[in-house]
C-alpha cells in the first residue's frame, strides 16, 4: 500500500472489513487446502499425529469463516471458494466410514438381525410364494409327467435316465477338484437372482412374486423325478447342504423386494418418497447379509458337497447351518429390556 | 459474458456457474453449505466411462487367455487351472455386480467414471453415506438397466416385448431430467444424490481503496445506485478482463450514475481503473451497510440511506 506523503505515517491503511478479515484467515485456508489434497492422494495413514489433530481444528475454522464471510463480505470469489473448501472437507470428514471393525460389528450384531426382523410379513409372503411354487411344481409333475421337459428343458436329469444316471448326479467329485468353477458359476447366478427379486420390487412388488413361484416350480418338479425313481431322500440331502442357506436367502431377497413394494404402495403416514427412502435402506442392509449368505452357501456348494457324499451327513449340515441362521436371525442384537 | 440477459441465471447461480442448480445441506455446525447437483450429461458420461472400464477387463482377460498357452498348463497342472477358473470366474462376477458398490463405498465414494468428472455419491441429507444405500442404488440398475436391455436383446423376434422394454429402460434413462436433483431412481430408494465438486481457487481481493484514492476517482452515495447482484456481476467482468466489455460495462455505469468526466483529458482514467474504483466504492458502501443489517439485493431494490 502507498501511503499518501500528505497523511502522517501512522495512519492506518484504508481497508475493508472484510479484507481484514480475509487476511488474518487465509493462512488456515490455504492449509486446509494442501491437507485435503494430501489427504485425497495419499491417504489419511500419511498424516504425523500433529497434523491429524489439526484437521478438525482447521475444518471447524474454516466452517466458521464461510458462516462469517456470508454476513460480511461481498466478494464473490472468496465465498465461492470458502464453499467449495468446505463443502470438500465436510464430503471428507463426514464421509464414508474408515474403520472396518467397527462397521463389520455393527452391521452383524445389530443391523442385519435388526432388518430381517423388521420383514416378519413379507417374510412369511415369500416363503409361501417361494414354497408355494414348488409344490405347484410337484403336483403339475405328478399329475402329468411332460410338465417336467416344460419346466426343465434341456435338463440332463430328465425323465428318461435310470435310477443310477441319476445316482451318479447325486455322488461327489469323482476329479478330487478343489473348488469347482461351477460351483462359483451357480454362486453368481444366485446371486443375480436374489438382486433382481430385491430390485424388483419397485414395480410394486409384482415381478417379485412372479420371480419367486417361478424360482420354485423347478425344484419341486426336480424333487418329484427324484422322489419318483425312489431317490427322494437323497436328491432332498444333496439339496439341503447349501440348499438351506442358499434358498432362505433368496427367500431373504424376495421379502425385500415385496418390502419395497409394499412401501411405494402403502406409504402409511409419510410422502411416498420417504416411505421409499426408509425401505431402501433398511431392505438395503439386509440385501449385503444376503450376498454374504449366497458366499456360505457357494461355499458349502463347491466344498462340502463335493467332500461329503453320505446323505445323512448333509442333512446334518444343512440342517445345522439353518438352525444357526435362524438362532442369529431371532435372537442377536435385541434390545436389552432395562428394569 | 455478464450481460443483463443472463442476470436472472447469476442471481442464483452457486459457485458462480450459470444454469446449475444447488442443494442446501445445513451441516451439524450449522452452516448452509451449497452442493452442485450433477448434470444428466454428466451423468451419462460418468456412466459411459465405467461401462468402457467394465467391457475392457473381461476382454483384456480373454486376450490374455487366448495368449497363454493354457492347453498345456491344463494337461500338467489340472488343480491350478481350476483355480484360475475360478478367478477369471470371480473377476467376471465382481465386474458385472460389484463395480459400483466397491468404488463407491471407498473414501472417494465415487467409481472411475465419476471420479474424471469431479462427482461423487452423499447422502441426500447430508449425514453419512451408508454402505446399505450404496448397495441399494447400484442394485436398481438392475431394474433400470441391465433387465430391460437384456430383454431388448433377447426379444430381438418379439417386437412387442423388444418395444415395451425399450420403453421402460428410457423412461428409467430419463428419469434425471424431470427433477431439479436429477435424481436417478436408486437414488430416490437409496436416499442419496449424485453432486459436482467444483476446484474453486482463492484469487486477489479486487477492491484496492488505497489506490482508488491516490487516483482521485471518488462517488457519491447516489451514485452508488446498484445492489449486491450487480456488485458481483461487476467482479466477474473485472476477473475476466475482457477490453470489449469492460468498456460496454463502463459506458453503461457512467450513464446512469450520471458521471462527469475530468475536463482534462489526460485524467481521463482507463475503462478498468474506473471500474475497480467504482467496484471498491461500492462494495464499500454495501458492506458497510451490510454489517448493519441492510442489504440491497439488486438494482430494483429500494435504495440504502
Amino acid at each position: 500500500m502507498a501511503d499518501d506523503p500528505v497523511q502522517p505515517q501512522s495512519r492506518p491503511a484504508l481497508q475493508l472489513k472484510s479484507q481484514k478479515f480475509r487476511e488474518a484467515r487465509q493462512g488456515d485456508w490455504r492449509l486446509l487446502n494442501a491437507q485435503l489434497d494430501k489427504a485425497e492422494r495419499d491417504g489419511l495413514g500419511s498424516f504425523s499425529v500433529d497434523e491429524l489433530l489439526n484437521l478438525p481444528v482447521l475444518y471447524r475454522s474454516a466452517m466458521s469463516s464461510l458462516s462469517m464471510a456470508q454476513s460480511i463480505s461481498l466478494d464473490r470469489n472468496l465465498i465461492t471458494y470458502l464453499q467449495s473448501l468446505c463443502a470438500r472437507a465436510y464430503v471428507y470428514v463426514y464421509g464414508p466410514q474408515t474403520r472396518l471393525k467397527e462397521v463389520l460389528s455393527s452391521f452383524f450384531v445389530r443391523a442385519w438381525p435388526r432388518g430381517f426382523r423388521s420383514l416378519g410379513l413379507e417374510l412369511a409372503l415369500a416363503c409361501v410364494l417361494f414354497f408355494g411354487g414348488a409344490l405347484l411344481g410337484w403336483l403339475l409333475c405328478a399329475q402329468d409327467a411332460t410338465w417336467y421337459h416344460f419346466f426343465l428343458p434341456g435338463e440332463g436329469r430328465s425323465i428318461g435316465s435310470s435310477v443310477e444316471e441319476l445316482r451318479k448326479t447325486l455322488g461327489g467329485n469323482t476329479e478330487n477338484d478343489p473348488l469347482s468353477p461351477f460351483a462359483v458359476f451357480l454362486m453368481g447366478h444366485n446371486t443375480q437372482v436374489a438382486i433382481m427379486a430385491f430390485a424388483f420390487g419397485i414395480m410394486f412388488g409384482l415381478p417379485t412374486f412372479a420371480l419367486l413361484i417361478y424360482n420354485g416350480i423347478p425344484l419341486g418338479a426336480m424333487l418329484w423325478l427324484f422322489a419318483s425313481k425312489g431317490l427322494g431322500v437323497e436328491f432332498a440331502g444333496w439339496l439341503s447342504i447349501h440348499g438351506t442357506t442358499e434358498l432362505f436367502a433368496i427367500v431373504i431377497a424376495g421379502a425385500c423386494g415385496l418390502h419395497i413394494g409394499r412401501r411405494l404402495i402403502f406409504p402409511g403416514d409419510v410422502p411416498r418418497k420417504e416411505s421409499l427412502m426408509v425401505a431402501g435402506r433398511l431392505t438395503g442392509t439386509v440385501m449385503i447379509g444376503v450376498a454374504a449368505m449366497l458366499t456360505v452357501a457357494g461355499c458349502l456348494e463347491g466344498f462340502g458337497r463335493q467332500m461329503i457324499t453320505d446323505t445323512w451327513a448333509r442333512f446334518a449340515i444343512g440342517g445345522a447351518m439353518l438352525t444357526l441362521w435362524l438362532i442369529y436371525f431371532l435372537l442377536v442384537g435385541r434390545e436389552r429390556k432395562h428394569g | 459474458m455478464a450481460k443483463p440477459a443472463k442476470r436472472d441465471l447469476l442471481s442464483d447461480a452457486p459457485y458462480g456457474e450459470h444454469g446449475r442448480i444447488a442443494t442446501q445441506i445445513s451441516t451439524p455446525e450449522g452452516v448452509v453449505l451449497p452442493f452442485l447437483n450433477a448434470s444428466f450429461g454428466e451423468r451419462i458420461g460418468a456412466l459411459l466411462i465405467d461401462f468402457l472400464i467394465m467391457a475392457l477387463i473381461p476382454l483384456v482377460l480373454f486376450i490374455v487367455w487366448l495368449i497363454l498357452p493354457m492347453e498345456a498348463f491344463e494337461k500338467d497342472h489340472k488343480a491350478a487351472y481350476s483355480i484360475l477358473q475360478v478367478l477369471g470366474l470371480a473377476v467376471w462376477f465382481f465386474v458385472r455386480s460389484g463395480y459400483f458398490i466397491f468404488f463407491e463405498m471407498g473414501p472417494k465414494a465415487a467409481t472411475p467414471g465419476k471420479r474424471a468428472l469431479r462427482l461423487r455419491v452423499v447422502a441426500h441429507d447430508g449425514g453419512r453415506l451408508t454402505p446399505a444405500a450404496v448397495f441399494t442404488r447400484n442394485a436398481l440398475r438392475e431394474v433400470e438397466l441391465y433387465i430391460p436391455i437384456g430383454l431388448i436383446l433377447q426379444g430381438a423376434g418379439n417386437s412387442l416385448l423388444s418395444m415395451m422394454a425399450f420403453l421402460w429402460a428410457l423412461a428409467l434413462i430419463l428419469l434425471p431430467l424431470f427433477n431439479k436433483q436429477h435424481a436417478r431412481l436408486g437414488d430416490f430408494l437409496a436416499g442419496t444424490r449424485v453432486i459436482h465438486m467444483p476446484k474453486a481457487s482463492l484469487s486477489y481481493d479486487l477492491a484496492d481503496l488505497e489506490g482508488d484514492r491516490a487516483i482521485g476517482l471518488t462517488f457519491t452515495p447516489e451514485q452508488l445506485a446498484y445492489g449486491e447482484m450487480e456488485l458481483q456481476v461487476l467482479e466477474q467482468v473485472l476477473r475476466e478482463r475482457k477490453p470489449a466489455v469492460m468498456r460496454a460495462v463502463a459506458d453503461k455505469i457512467k450513464v446512469r450514475i450520471n458521471w462527469q468526466a475530468p475536463r482534462n483529458p489526460a485524467d481521463m482514467p482507463t475503462d478498468e481503473a474506473f471500474l475497480r474504483a467504482y467496484y471498491g466504492a461500492l462494495r464499500a458502501w454495501l458492506e458497510g451497510k451490510m454489517l448493519m443489517g441492510k442489504r440491497r439485493k439488486d438494482k430494483h431494490a429500494a435504495a440504502l440511506t
